[in-house]
């Protein structure tokens, strides 16, 4: 807390001499500088996290409620999550420079509040690191740990963020006397690192945008010609298109569905054979695949809108929810549910093609959902069967 | 001031509350204990091994010319092999086509250079800008100019 004001020091004993610093910036005017940017990453972090969460595992009172609009709203959250992310890892990074040496402050435990504030900051410190890294590990699909990463990348941030107010209440004198440059413990810091710190800034910036600038077309796609370090690019993939889960993965045969029938439930149930379904009136609809994983990929998709088929069966479009089951042998989102919204919006569609061609088979044919603001491992592929609910 | 002092206690306060929350998720997961070992690992790993050594590099640098330059580089390299770095050392295949399917190691060379070559150039505008201001400030009898002018980032203070 009180590392900028010079007071004699308790010599420790030399056997234990912690490191010395004679470098510079390891001060509270770069450590606010830039841990605000650091403080505003995670927060959209968290926010963005919360929204796909949500979306993903919805209580029970919000699973019919939510909203199917806008068209672009889960690909935008989730690339600001994964964005936002791999900058907070440079920013991260620069924030732990600054404040290294207080590691070794002298001596280590000075009172009980003193030590509480040390393993709060541990804490913020384990947790954040943490994030980043398996946040990092996850988007190129390695997981190299014992857990779950979803539950647990989920139950961290709510440990990381708190730390993080946690933190801005411990130290909001310092962040408020370091916050401006003429504000007074800014100024009572040595003039002459005034253009070192900046030059420091600078660069961190410059990193910022340099990692973004060469990941940011996974899902930006204007960006995509820079997209050279991200683990998606949006051309790439089966029909020019990533995809997630290969048919062959999810145990989907083009031999098995050589008996598909689509198979609606409702007041009026029916069954219909591909050549029925594709007699039906269509829809087109341009709307993109998003992951969580940060990529996304707009696209041009036609088919039967949902909310023929939900009508057909007898149900009420916009007021009933749909049940949707694939064909895939196993997985977590083989049965997927959507709201009245989302059935009911005029672009969800039981799509048939993709940018003009039949969907291929790791893109679910024979058909799949496509549906706007929607997490792609909720887009169900291999659909054979609708209930409406 | 006791607004300001209760609302310090509130922040705090909710931080508490969300960290609460947090340890409610992770001891509700099946292995809790391996979590622990992660956040105590991600911690040592960054106390103990990459900080020393940005230090260690830092170091490097002290006292050289151009050093915000060359510091800002290694920076900006910096994050762009951590970035890179899970793609380029993950075990196994990846799990599908369409997953990692770029030349990442080539990427990085290239882009690395890009960093290189801006890094180099910027020195050389430097060091000119730098002979130039000399020359006039004999002329002049003036020293170099302090600080300030075009924003592209000047504090390459050398000290």
């Amino acid at each position: 807390m009180d590392v900028m004001t010079l007071r004699p020091r308790p010599t420790p004993p030399s056997a234990f001499r912690p490191p010395s610093f004679a470098g510079r910036l390891h001060d509270a005017r770069t450590a606010t500088a830039v841990g605000r940017w650091l403080g505003a990453a995670f927060a959209v972090c968290f926010v963005t996290g919360l929204v796909s969460h949500y979306l993903q595992h919805p209580p029970d009172w919000a699973a019919g409620r939510l909203p199917s609009r806008p068209v672009w709203g889960y690909r935008l959250t989730q690339g600001l999550h994964v964005a936002t992310g791999l900058a907070a890892i440079v920013l991260l990074l620069v924030k732990l420079w600054t404040v290294y040496p207080r590691l070794f402050v002298w001596p280590p435990v000075r009172s009980w509040r003193h030590a509480l504030e040390r393993l709060s900051v541990a804490v913020l410190v384990a947790a954040a690191l943490f994030q980043v890294l398996t946040g990092l590990l996850n988007i190129v699909e390695w997981y190299p740990w014992p857990f779950s990463f979803v539950p647990v990348h989920f139950a961290v941030a709510w440990i990381a963020t708190g730390s993080i107010l946690l933190h801005l209440a411990v130290k909001a004198p310092e962040i408020r006397a370091h916050w401006g440059r003429r504000s007074e413990g800014t100024l009572a810091l040595p003039a002459e690192d005034v253009r070192d710190r900046r030059s420091l800034l600078l660069g961190t910036g410059a990193a910022v945008a340099a990692v973004t600038v060469t990941t940011v077309g996974q899902a930006f796609t204007p960006l995509k010609a820079l997209d050279l370090l991200a683990p998606r690019h949006p051309d790439h993939g089966p029909q020019g298109l990533p995809v997630n889960r290969t048919a062959a993965a999810a145990g989907v045969s083009a031999s098995g569905l050589a008996a598909w029938r689509l198979e609606v439930t409702g007041p009026r149930p029916y069954t219909l054979t591909l050549a029925a379904l594709r007699a039906m009136p269509r829809a087109a609809a341009r709307l993109p695949i998003a992951c969580v994983e940060g990529w996304s990929v707009d696209a041009h998709w036609e088919g039967v809108p949902v909310r023929e088929l939900v009508e057909r069966a007898g149900g009420r479009p916009g007021r009933d929810g749909v049940r949707v089951v694939s064909m895939e042998t196993a997985g977590a989102y083989r049965v997927t549910e959507m709201g009245a919204d989302y059935a009911g919006d005029p672009l969800s569609l039981l799509a048939l093609t993709l940018n003009g061609q039949v969907l291929s088979l790791d893109h679910g044919f024979p058909a799949r959902i496509i549906v706007p603001n929607r997490p792609g491992v909720l887009q169900t592929k291999w659909v054979h069967r609708l209930e409406v609910l | 001031m006791r607004t300001a002092g209760t609302a310090r206690y509130a922040l705090g306060g909710l931080g508490v509350l969300l960290i609460g929350i947090g340890v409610r998720l992770v001891v509700a997961e099946p292995d809790p204990a391996g979590v622990l070992l992660w956040l105590a690992g991600a911690l040592v790993l960054h106390d103990g091994i990459l900080a020393p050594l940005v230090l260690a590099v830092g170091l490097l640098l002290v006292g050289r010319r151009h050093r915000g330059t060359l510091r800002g580089a290694l920076v900006v390299a910096g994050g762009l092999v951590l970035v890179t770095l899970p793609l380029l050392v993950r075990p196994g295949e990846p799990p599908n086509p369409s997953a990692l399917p770029l030349p990442y190691g080539r990427n990085l060379a290239i882009v690395l250079a890009v960093v290189a070559a801006g890094t180099t150039a910027r020195v050389l505008v430097r060091r000119r800008r730098e002979r130039a201001q000399r020359d006039d400030g004999d002329a002049e009898g003036a020293g170099g100019a302090g600080d300030g002018g075009a924003g592209g980032g000047r504090g390459d203070g050398d000290d």
